[in-house]
């Protein structure tokens, strides 16, 4: 992290080989599944409240996690301190959320 | 432009040409920093919306009001967009700057096509729904909210198509590749923000 | 860092080193992206605000002086104590930890400059026209009078029909932006920009305090931005957040706000608490006791910051099991607290101790900072804060802790490093007298209000009837008001004959510097170091002289430096968001002239205002910066 060595570069270009689209179709056709089950179990009706809720909120986690994990890198090495931080931010506003969910209002 | 393709072509740039100096790596650190800031201004946005999601104050509820056709189509567009800005980022890994322009050049439709969608959908909310800001503190939040993410997107785009100008013109080089990179994190970023926002405000909403 | 003469620029033609333009006198400092020159923005205009801050609680305490007194109206007196808050915190005390911030972090680290030098000097000038704006508000149709928490409704238009309000959400969400971006640019400083090994457990303390110190913000700024957001769409856009009759919900508002709030004064203390953690090994010729449980207990006090925010809101109604849950949690803060107030202690325990101006501010922090700690567990536990809300005894413990705490140790701070920043030492006797006057004024001020608070006392009430048992104490306090007034013009004249001295300040004037701050010239040359140095253990430049070494070893030879362009856009893009946030508030007024009707109600002056700031955004991405080199032979000719 302190230091750079200019060999370094060429090096790592040398150990990459570009990756091929394969993967990110894959993580693609998972998003457009999950969706698509989000969807179909709210749109075929009659379903119950708090299934409703687990389920679509894992569907919805289980999309963020692909996407964020191969789309945006987190799971590469060397993104621990975006992965910190990331968490960080989920969590304060999973904080928030709670706040809303059950400090606002008296019943 | 030729002298640019021709450095990427010759491999002068290297593999990941945004981690290549300091000040790529610093934006892109920083832009991390940054989303984890943003992911605390959508969590309280969705955090009042939560708080709000009721009151409807004799306004139309979100059971009665949205039309999941609308929301699947954006999502829609919105989730491809997303797959095509990874090909993007892959093609300036390739050094392949037409590619790149291409993938770029789709992204930026795709997210104008989401935010005309959306455009349509609040106004026929305001228009024939009577919905509006002020109609009740539910339709405030609504809006706030997703409002926000539309400002994004409409943000994203202007950012991408300068980010398009630039690369034909300067090329694609260690100062534009991180430029580049970074506005790929952004989109994927607001891509996220959607699947939260589809989930809670518009299918919990039907749900109810 | 080392690297950033060799960094890559392939786009850049090999230029010699004067092509770059120099700019004097204003254009300099509007223009300047130099670390060490916004830090000194910051300090003057934090110390304008805080000035204003100060006259502000001048007035405050002579309308107490006595009871029924009738020398301010309640309007004015509700606008001065909401003003006198606002004021203080996020355009007083603030700015002046970053001007600390910016002045030593770089050279702390051994950086020869921030991460981001263009977002460094627009994270300035965007609080800078923030301040100005909220401060407006006092020539421009009355100051926001709900209050520096702003509770809705109070805030809402019912109860506040005059644009203050709208000054504050609009003031301060600008200048909530400026610090925002402080905050990543020294995130990111620290984790990329720090001398070759200087790894993160051999930081100085305030290094430490200021990344803990900015991740806070990172995390807590978003949320008062979003409630601000809220509490502006509410009064100008007829919003119902907090609109009861519309559905909304005023308590949605204060738990919005001290979910940033609270972090906020952790904001304020965590720095000072590097800088005493700094001023205190040094004049006591010792390494910090307990250096890493002090890295430890900042972790921990930052998190745990942001999960106490409700015990601003015991009286609310939220009932037995959040108010009990946030009492726990409050309380537990006083564990990493402790922690660090005995490390302090230890680390003055068989020192060899000087009472020199810094220390002395540092000394008198410890017990001042651990009354306001201790009054705030009373407060902590939820019954008895049902007697202790909204009465004097809650200012007297926050103005402890922030005024006891934050505002002692900034004083530390700034008698430490003025002569790096400036070159110059302020004198040690009028140091003294600013000590002993700003100290003894504190606590007459403040130590009594604890007893008008139990007594019964409310806060922000303007006035109150005679014999009560408040008409001593009020006196007391108002007298003690005014010493601090004392020490502060004392300060400012310390100032002004320091600054008619020559600067000869050598580079480790205290003599018994540990950081790497004091391994070089007083006041720094722009780019910091020659060399970068090489980092060998925590304290470098302490371990160097244990070592008999005069000098820290340079980890790369002596080459071109290169160094950021000034730049006149961030200065244009504080001026266009200040053009849009005065265009919006007013968008919905109704004028006498048709010609401003215009303008305003059709956003066109908000429209002009974002094409200044977007437009100078797109001339920074358009127009690369490749900077300018220092070559080695100007180097040493220096």
């Amino acid at each position: 992290m302190t230091t750079k060595q200019p060999s370094s570069d060429s090096a790592v270009k040398h150990r990459h080989r570009p990756e091929g689209p394969q993967r990110h179709i894959v993580v693609f056709v998972f998003s457009v599944v999950l969706t698509l089950i989000a969807f179909a179990a709210v749109a075929a009706g009659g379903i119950n409240a708090t299934f409703a809720i687990i389920l679509l909120l894992v569907m919805a986690v289980l999309q963020v996690f692909l996407q964020m994990g191969f789309w945006m890198h987190l799971k590469d090495k060397g993104h621990m301190l975006p992965i910190i931080f990331m968490l960080g931010g989920f969590f304060i506003a999973g904080t928030s959320i709670i706040m809303a969910l059950y400090w606002v209002w008296w019943d | 432009m030729t002298t640019a393709h021709a450095e990427a072509e010759g491999g002068t740039l290297p593999h990941e040409p945004e981690k290549a100096t300091l000040e790529g790596r610093n934006k892109v650190l920083a832009f991390w920093l940054f989303l984890g800031g943003e992911a605390v201004l959508f969590g309280t946005l969705f955090a009042t919306f939560l708080a709000l999601r009721n009151q409807t104050n004799e306004g139309p509820s979100a059971a009665e009001l949205f039309h999941l056709p609308l929301v699947a189509l954006a999502t829609l567009l919105l989730l491809v967009s997303s797959l095509t800005s990874v090909f993007a980022i892959q093609a300036m890994h390739r050094g392949n700057i037409a590619q790149l322009r291409n993938w770029l050049l789709v992204t930026v439709l795709l997210g104008l096509g989401f935010l005309i969608l959306e455009i349509y959908e609040f106004s026929v909310y305001i228009r024939h729904e009577e919905f509006g800001m002020t109609t009740s503190a539910f339709s405030s939040a609504f809006y706030t909210l997703v409002g926000f993410h539309g400002a994004h997107v409409a943000f994203g785009i202007m950012w991408i198509a300068v980010l398009i100008g630039q690369l034909m013109h300067k090329g694609l080089t260690v100062v534009t590749a991180p430029k580049i990179y970074v506005s790929a994190m952004y989109w994927h970023f607001i891509d996220v923000v959607w699947v939260f926002i589809f989930t809670v405000v518009y299918l919990l909403g039907k749900v109810g | 860092m080392a690297h950033a003469a060799q960094s890559l620029h392939p786009s850049q033609p090999l230029k010699p080193g004067h092509s770059a333009k120099r700019h004097t006198g204003l254009m300099d400092w509007i223009t300047t992206v130099d670390h060490k020159k916004i830090a000194i923005l910051y300090l003057w205009a934090g110390g304008l605000f805080f000035g204003i801050g100060g006259l502000e609680a001048i007035l405050i305490r002579i309308q107490l002086i006595k009871p029924m007194n009738t020398f301010l109206d309640a309007q004015t007196f509700n606008e001065l104590i909401t003003m006198h808050g606002t004021t203080m915190i996020f355009l007083g005390v603030m700015p002046v930890i970053f001007a600390l911030m910016n002045a030593v972090i770089p050279l702390q680290i051994g950086a020869r400059d921030v991460a981001f030098p263009f977002l460094n000097s627009l994270g300035f000038w965007t609080f800078l026209f923030g301040g100005l704006l909220l401060n407006l508000s006092w020539v421009m149709g009355g100051a926001p009078d709900a209050g520096w928490t702003a509770y809705t409704p109070l805030s809402g238009k019912g109860y506040s029909s005059t644009h203050g309000v709208d000054f504050y959400t609009i003031g301060l969400q600008i200048a909530g932006l400026g610090t925002l971006i402080g905050g990543i640019n020294f995130l990111a400083t620290i984790i990329t920009m720090r001398a070759p090994g200087m790894s993160f457990m051999r930081m100085p303390m305030f290094a430490w305090a200021t990344f803990i110190t900015s991740a806070i913000i990172l995390f807590a700024f978003p949320a008062v931005t979003v409630g601000l957001v809220l509490l502006t769409f509410d009064r100008i856009l007829d919003a119902n957040f907090f609109n009861v009759a519309g559905g909304g919900n005023p308590v949605l508002w204060q738990h919005i706000f001290w979910i940033f709030g609270h972090p906020e004064v952790y904001i304020l203390i965590l720095p000072a608490f590097g800088i005493i953690s700094e001023v205190i090994p040094t004049f006591s010729r010792k390494r910090l006791f307990g250096y890493s449980s002090m890295v430890f207990a900042t972790i921990l006090i930052a998190f745990l910051g942001f999960m106490v925010w409700a015990h601003h809101m015991f009286t609310t109604g939220l009932g037995p099991v959040a108010n009990a849950l946030f009492s726990v949690s409050t309380m537990l803060i006083a564990v990493p607290t402790g922690i660090k107030i005995f490390n302090w202690l230890f680390t003055m325990w068989g020192g060899q101790v000087r009472f020199t101006t810094p220390n002395l501010f540092a000394a008198g922090f410890i017990p001042t900072f651990t009354m306001g700690g201790v009054t705030g567990v009373m407060l902590a536990s939820a019954p008895a804060d049902f007697q202790f809300h909204d009465t004097y005894f809650v200012v007297a413990h926050f103005h402890y802790v922030i005024v006891g705490g934050l505002v002692l140790g900034l004083f530390a701070g700034l008698h430490y490093w003025w002569p790096k920043m400036f070159g110059r030492m302020l004198s040690e006797a009028l140091g003294k007298w600013t000590f002993w006057t700003f100290i003894i004024g504190f606590h007459l001020t403040f130590f009594v209000q604890h007893f008008l608070g139990l007594m019964g006392m409310q806060r922000r009430v303007f006035t109150y009837l005679p014999n009560q048992q408040f008409d001593l104490l009020n006196l007391v306090s108002t007298v003690g008001a005014f010493l601090m007034g004392v020490g502060m013009i004392i300060f400012l004249v310390n100032i002004f004959l320091t600054s008619r001295r020559p600067a000869d300040a050598p580079n480790d004037p205290w003599e018994d510097g540990r950081t790497l701050e004091w391994t070089i010239p007083s006041p720094p040359p722009e780019y910091n170091f020659k060399q970068t140095p090489l980092v060998r253990g925590l304290d470098a430049f302490w371990k160097e002289k244990m070592a008999g070494a005069k000098a820290m070893t340079p980890a790369e030879p002596v080459g071109s430096i290169h160094m950021p362009s000034a730049t006149i856009l961030p200065f244009m893009m504080s001026v266009g968001i200040f053009i849009a946030g005065l265009g919006f508030m007013f968008s919905r007024d109704e004028f006498n002239n048709s010609i401003m009707s215009f303008l305003f109600n059709n956003y066109i002056v908000t429209a002009l205002g974002l094409l200044i700031t977007f437009g100078s955004m797109l001339m920074r991405s358009l127009f690369d910066d490749h900077g300018w080199h220092i070559e080695p032979e100007e180097l040493e000719g220096r």
